[in-house]
């Protein structure tokens, strides 16, 4: 069996990159982590793919006293339903084809420290109400063996499912749930906390130049980041760190410029309403792309008249009554929305 | 009232008197209680009386602009943590990037359009709620620990 615990040898900066941020709710979270990690009570990670719930596990258990034994992390996505409870609990000798000796399962591996279940959702129901048992008695049943064996883990388990719909269908046991979630950890989307984007771009080009002492420092010019404060970052901290390391080996000066940027980050902002080269087969929406135009260039004139409505008029060749008529459509109104 | 099924309130600051009008028609119909202002001052000062949960905010008005009001909020401890939506032309980069060194939680670009105002202020509460359980869940945390001899 090539399933192996992992080794996890990280900086402690790489370990809380997920942490890092001033916004307010993550310094809630960074006291509750730093205040679980001290209780041996059993936690429930939830946030979207890439938010870094393994990293929170990781950073639960160095704090704890349990930091000098073993953090075994185990994405029960990644494996097979059937080898799931092997890998887990073990198997006695004979218990399965295959099953050539008896083998400790990842829960006796973690002995004295932690075990990480990520993507706990996809834990098939009648393991489900195995790990419940084990939660309940502290007691593993290895595969094949009718004799339970004591073992002293923590469990932090992890999913980025929504666990009271899954409950709610069945396809997840509600009883478990409340097992798991005794202290629950919710790790907010990387969109939802913009405001700490600068700050985790500083970080990992600091990180960076850890990794490569040697390296010349880079900044991000204002304009790149004001792109990276805009996008949405679908797949969150870990996508913004990929970008970052991206950029260092792309970047040739000592500016991060927004050229550097992959253009679905670079003209997120422009793509809506630019004028196309050529009209492709979906076509466009005429009115849709004239409104907006003129909505930016009445902007535009707002902008360089300071706001004041009839300089800006003058800019663009309107009477003073056409233009207030046009910026209570354009100025910050949809047209096409407003019903 | 209980705080998940309480109405957001949210404030409108923009001097358009219209564009307050419109705004404050799409907040009610994507589900929110809309308080409204016509003035920097008066979003500050309506602000000391009512509780507000997020605040639009227009970035050019006259005597008092987005940046001064938003100045004033991170000033008082009592409405720094408000989460703010600056309302802004769609490529005004110098506008954005000083909206976010002041602490601007996420901008719109005019045109604002009603789902895309909805679906922003529902990530800014969102965040908002996640923080509340957060610290709910030390809370409990410090009492059972308290309990214990």
């Amino acid at each position: 069996m090539a399933f192996e615990a992992r080794v996890i040898d990280r900086s402690y900066a790489t370990v809380h990159s997920a942490l890092i941020g001033e916004h307010p709710t993550i310094r809630k979270l960074r006291a509750l982590i730093e205040r679980v990690a001290r209780q041996d009570v059993t936690v429930l990670i939830t946030g979207e793919s890439g938010v870094g719930k393994e990293i929170v596990a990781q950073a639960i258990h160095d704090s704890s006293p349990r930091r000098d034994n073993p953090f075994v992390p185990v994405n029960c996505a990644a494996l097979p339903h059937d080898l799931l409870e092997s890998e887990m609990f073990g198997h006695q000798r004979g218990a399965f084809t295959g099953a050539a000796t008896n083998r400790a399962g990842l829960f006796m591996s973690a002995g004295g420290g932690t075990i990480f279940l990520d993507e706990i959702s996809e834990m098939p129901l009648g393991l489900q109400v195995k790990l419940l048992r084990v939660l309940e008695d502290g007691m593993v049943r290895p595969v094949g063996s009718d004799r339970g064996l004591r073992v002293d883990v923590r469990v932090i388990a992890a999913t980025n499912a929504d666990l009271n719909a899954m409950i709610a269908r069945n396809a997840f046991r509600e009883d478990l749930f409340y097992r798991l979630q005794v202290v629950p950890i919710v790790i907010p989307p990387l969109r939802e906390r913009r405001s700490d984007i600068p700050l985790l771009v500083d970080h990992f080009l600091a990180q960076a130049r850890v990794r490569h002492p040697g390296a010349r420092p880079l900044r991000v010019s204002d304009e790149a980041m004001v792109h990276l404060w805009s996008y949405d970052w679908p797949g969150n901290v870990r996508e913004l760190e990929n970008l970052v390391e991206r950029m260092i080996i792309l970047c040739e000066s000592d500016t991060i410029e927004v050229s550097l940027l992959p253009p679905n980050i670079a003209n997120q902002s422009r793509t809506a309403d630019e004028i196309p080269e050529k009209l492709d087969e979906r076509g466009i929406d005429l009115n849709k792309l004239v409104k907006s135009i003129e909505g930016r260039l009445i902007n535009q004139a707002l902008r360089q008249t300071g706001g004041n409505k009839q300089a800006a008029a003058r800019l663009l060749g309107l009477k003073r009554t056409t233009f207030a008529a046009k910026l209570r459509r354009c100025g910050v109104i949809s047209p096409s929305d407003a019903d | 009232m209980d705080d998940a099924e309480r109405v957001a309130q949210i404030m409108v600051i923009d001097d358009d008197p219209d564009t307050v009008k419109i705004l404050a028609h799409y907040l009610r119909r994507e589900g929110f209680n809309p308080v409204e202002a016509t003035s920097g001052a008066e979003g500050l000062r309506l602000l000391a009386e009512t509780r507000i949960d997020l605040i639009l905010l227009d970035l050019m008005m006259p005597d008092m602009d987005g940046f001064a009001v938003m100045r004033e909020l991170k000033k008082d401890p009592m409405t720094a943590e408000i989460p703010v939506i600056m309302v802004t032309a769609r490529d005004d980069l110098n506008a954005r990037s000083e909206g976010m060194g002041l602490g601007v939680a996420d901008f719109l670009a005019k045109p604002v359009f009603r789902k895309q105002l909805g679906n922003r202020i529902r990530a800014q509460l969102e965040m908002v709620a996640t923080g509340r359980a957060t610290s709910a869940a030390l809370s409990r945390l410090e009492a059972s620990q308290a309990k214990r001899p």
